[in-house]
C-alpha cells in the first residue's frame, strides 16, 4: 500500500562497527533510495520486536545507506546490538526538521556534545566539513565518560582535528594512562572567549544532565537563547506529530524538532528530564 | 450498509449494530462510549513486514444518534488524522465512509457541560442528517450532499416541515439549552481558557486534583478526543506486525525513554500536560479547543479527578491574579 505512514521500508545491515564498550555503528541500507537532512531523524524496527527513533550519524550525502550509531540502553537497543550483518529491518522517516544549516552561514559554529551524543553532530560535522568556506569557524568541544568511551575514535584523534577552519577540545570524566588531554566534565572546556558571542551559534547534543548544565553555561556566556540549538531526545513514535509521546509543551518533538532552540522551549517544565 | 444505533445499557447509552427485531431507542444524551471508536478503533493493524499488506476495504457504515459534542470530536480528529502532510489511510478510509445521522439532545447529563465551552445541545453541521424529535414525529435536515441524496431518494419518506413545527423544535432546542445552563451556572468562566491556562504552571490545582487519581485511565479511554496510541511490533506465524493502540498521557511510563528520563513522573504534571493539550497547545496548533464538554471523563472516573472542578479553581485564580494586577495598577 503506498501512502501508509507506518509502513517501515525494507532494509538491511551491511555491516556492524564497534564503537565502545557501550555503542556500535549500524550501516543500514533501504531498498529504496532515502534522503535526510542532518539532524532528522529515523524509526528504526526490528521486526516483531519493537520500534525506537535515532538520528543517523552519516553525511546527508549518500542516499544510498546510513550509518546509525546506537547505544545500549533499554530493550529495543539490547536487541539490535545483537544483530549481525545482514539483519533486515524496517526503516520510516526520515522525521523532523534537522540543523538549519543555512542559518549558519557565515557565523562561528560552536558545537558542543557529550556521549553518543556526538552521533548527530557527527552527521552535522561532515555536512559543516563539506563547505567549510561557507562558516567563520566550527570549534567543538566534545566529552565521554572515559577515552575508551568517545565513538569515532580514529577520526576525532587524528583527521578531524587537521581540518582547516576546525577547532576541537576532547575532555573525559575519568582518564586512564594514555590519556593527556583534559579530564572533566564538558562544561570546564568550555570559555567565554572560544567564540565570537555576537556572531555564533551553539549546537548542544548529549545527555540530559549535560545539555542542562552547557546551556547554563553558554547562557551564563550571554549567548542569546535563541542561539541555543539542542537535539531534543523524546519518546518519538509516530514520528508524525500524532501518537503524543514525545511532546515538550505545544511542540511535538518529532515533527517541530528534534532540533530547537531554547528560546521555544524554555517556558515548559521538565525539559530536561 | 451497516448501521450503528444506540442502546440503554444500565444507566447509560452505549452504540451496538442495529438489529430489526428490536426498537431503536431515540437516546436523549450522548452515548457513554465516544465516537473515536466507529473511526480510531482501540486496535489494529498498522502494518505488516516484510511484504506490506493491503488494508481491509471499508464498507459503508451509518451511525444514528451522535450529539453534537461527538460531532465536534470528529471535528477535532479530523485536524490530526485527515492532516495533509500526514494523513493517516486508516481514518481516512473509515471516515470517508461514514454517515452521520445526528440528534438533538434532550436531557444533557449532570456532568454534561458543553455550553460552557461554546457548544450547544443540537447540531448546525458536521452531520449527513440531523434527527429533531418533535411531538408527533421527526424533523430531518440535511447536512452534506450524502445527506441531501439520500433525502431525494426516499422523497416518499418525507414532507414539507411546516412552520409551526420548526418552531417547536427551536422551542425544544432552547429549552434544552437552558437546562445545561441551569446545570453549570457555577461554572462561568471569565476568560477564554486558554487564558487561564497561560498562567497556571504553577498551580497547585493539578497537584491537587491528581491527589485522588488512580490512573484508570479511563478518563482518556472515553475521551471522544484523546487519540494518543502507541505502536509495538509483533511477530505472527507468517508475518511481522506493527499494531497501532490508544494510549493514555495519564500513564506513568507514557513519555519515558529508553534511557531512563521522564518529564512526567509526577501525576500532578501529567494532568497538567493532559489539561494543557486539550486547552491551549491544540487551540495553538489548529485553531479549535481539543475538549467539547461532553462531561465524560467525569462520569467514568475512578478517583473522582474532576474537569470542570480544575476549569473552576483556575477561573478563580485568574480572577485574583487579574484583581492583583489591577491593584498594582492603581
Amino acid at each position: 500500500m503506498t501512502g501508509n505512514l507506518y509502513q517501515p521500508i525494507n532494509s538491511e545491515i551491511v555491516d556492524v562497527i564497534d564503537e565502545s564498550p557501550t555503542i556500535k555503528t549500524f550501516v543500514v541500507v533501504p531498498e529504496q533510495e532515502f534522503k535526510f537532512e542532518t539532524g532528522q531523524f529515523v524509526e528504526l524496527t526490528l521486526p516483531g520486536q519493537g520500534e525506537a527513533p535515532f538520528t543517523p550519524s552519516s553525511s546527508p550525502k549518500d542516499a544510498k545507506k546510513m550509518e546509525i550509531t546506537i547505544m545500549k540502553v533499554g530493550r529495543v537497543t539490547g536487541l539490535l546490538h545483537e544483530c549481525k550483518k545482514g539483519q533486515k529491518l524496517g526503516i520510516r522517516g526520515p522525521y523532523g526538521n534537522g540543523y538549519p544549516i543555512d542559518d549558519f552561514v557565515g557565523k562561528e559554529v560552536y558545537i558542543v556534545g557529550g556521549g553518543v551524543g556526538l552521533a548527530p553532530i557527527r552527521s552535522l560535522f561532515l555536512t559543516l566539513v563539506d563547505r567549510i568556506k561557507d562558516f567563520k569557524s566550527v570549534t567543538c568541544r566534545f566529552g565521554a565518560r572515559t577515552p575508551d568511551d568517545f565513538i569515532y575514535k580514529k577520526a576525532l584523534f587524528g583527521p578531524w582535528q587537521q581540518i582547516d577552519g576546525v577547532n576541537i577540545k576532547l575532555t573525559v570524566d575519568k582518564a586512564n594512562g594514555q590519556w593527556s588531554g583534559n579530564v572533566g566534565v564538558v562544561t570546564t572546556t568550555l570559555g567565554r572567549s572560544d567564540v565570537d558571542i555576537g556572531n555564533a551559534v551553539a549546537v548542544v547534543c548529549g545527555p540530559p544532565i549535560m545539555m542542562k548544565f552547557v546551556t547554563l553555561k553558554l547562557l551564563e556566556f550571554g549567548f542569546p537563547p535563541k542561539n541555543i540549538y539542542l537535539s531534543m531526545e523524546k519518546n518519538m513514535s509516530c514520528g508524525v506529530g500524532k501518537c503524543g509521546h514525545c511532546m515538550i509543551g505545544k511542540y511535538y518533538v518529532c515533527k517541530d524538532g528534534p532540533v530547537f532552540t531554547y528560546e521555544q522551549i524554555k517556558n515548559y517544565p521538565n525539559i530536561w528530564d | 450498509m451497516e448501521l450503528y444505533v444506540p442502546e440503554k445499557s444500565g444507566e447509560h447509552y452505549i452504540y451496538r449494530k442495529y438489529d430489526p427485531s428490536k426498537e431503536v431507542t431515540f437516546s436523549n444524551i450522548r452515548a457513554c462510549t465516544p465516537a473515536k471508536e466507529f473511526l480510531f478503533p482501540l486496535r489494529e493493524l498498522a502494518a505488516v513486514f516484510p511484504e506490506p499488506f493491503e488494508p481491509e476495504q471499508i464498507a459503508p457504515f451509518a451511525v444514528f444518534g451522535l450529539k453534537q459534542c461527538d460531532l465536534r470530536s470528529i471535528e477535532i480528529l479530523d485536524k490530526v488524522f485527515l492532516e495533509e502532510e500526514f494523513g493517516d489511510p486508516f481514518y481516512a478510509a473509515r471516515r470517508q465512509q461514514m454517515f452521520i445521522i445526528s440528534a438533538d439532545c434532550f436531557k444533557p447529563g449532570k456532568s454534561c457541560f458543553c455550553n460552557v465551552l461554546g457548544g450547544e445541545p443540537f447540531c448546525q453541521s458536521g452531520f449527513d442528517l440531523n434527527v429533531s424529535k418533535i411531538k408527533d414525529g421527526f424533523i430531518i435536515e440535511a447536512g452534506s450532499k450524502k445527506g441531501n441524496d439520500f433525502i431525494k431518494k426516499h422523497a416518499d419518506l418525507f414532507g414539507d416541515v411546516p412552520a409551526a413545527l420548526l418552531a417547536e423544535r427551536d422551542r425544544n432546542r432552547a429549552q434544552t439549552q437552558k437546562q445545561l445552563e441551569q446545570n453549570n451556572a457555577e461554572l462561568k468562566l471569565d476568560a477564554p481558557v486558554q487564558e487561564l491556562m497561560a498562567s497556571s504552571y504553577d498551580s497547585d490545582v493539578y497537584d491537587e486534583q491528581a491527589r485522588s487519581c488512580v490512573e484508570c485511565q479511563a478518563c482518556t479511554r472515553v475521551c471522544p478526543t484523546c487519540h494518543c496510541f502507541y505502536l509495538y511490533d509483533t511477530k505472527q506465524k507468517d508475518y511481522f506486525g506493527k499494531m497501532k493502540m490508544w494510549d493514555s498521557c495519564m500513564r506513568v511510563a507514557y513519555a519515558k525513554v529508553a534511557g531512563g528520563a521522564n518529564p512526567r513522573k509526577i501525576l500532578g504534571d501529567r494532568l497538567r500536560h493532559r489539561l494543557m493539550h486539550k486547552f491551549s497547545y491544540f487551540l495553538d496548533r489548529y485553531g479549535i479547543d481539543m475538549c467539547v464538554g461532553c462531561g465524560r471523563c467525569v462520569d467514568a472516573e475512578a478517583g473522582g479527578v474532576d474537569i470542570r472542578a480544575v476549569l473552576k479553581k483556575l477561573n478563580e485564580e485568574f480572577k485574583s491574579k487579574d484583581r492583583q494586577k489591577a491593584e498594582v495598577k492603581k
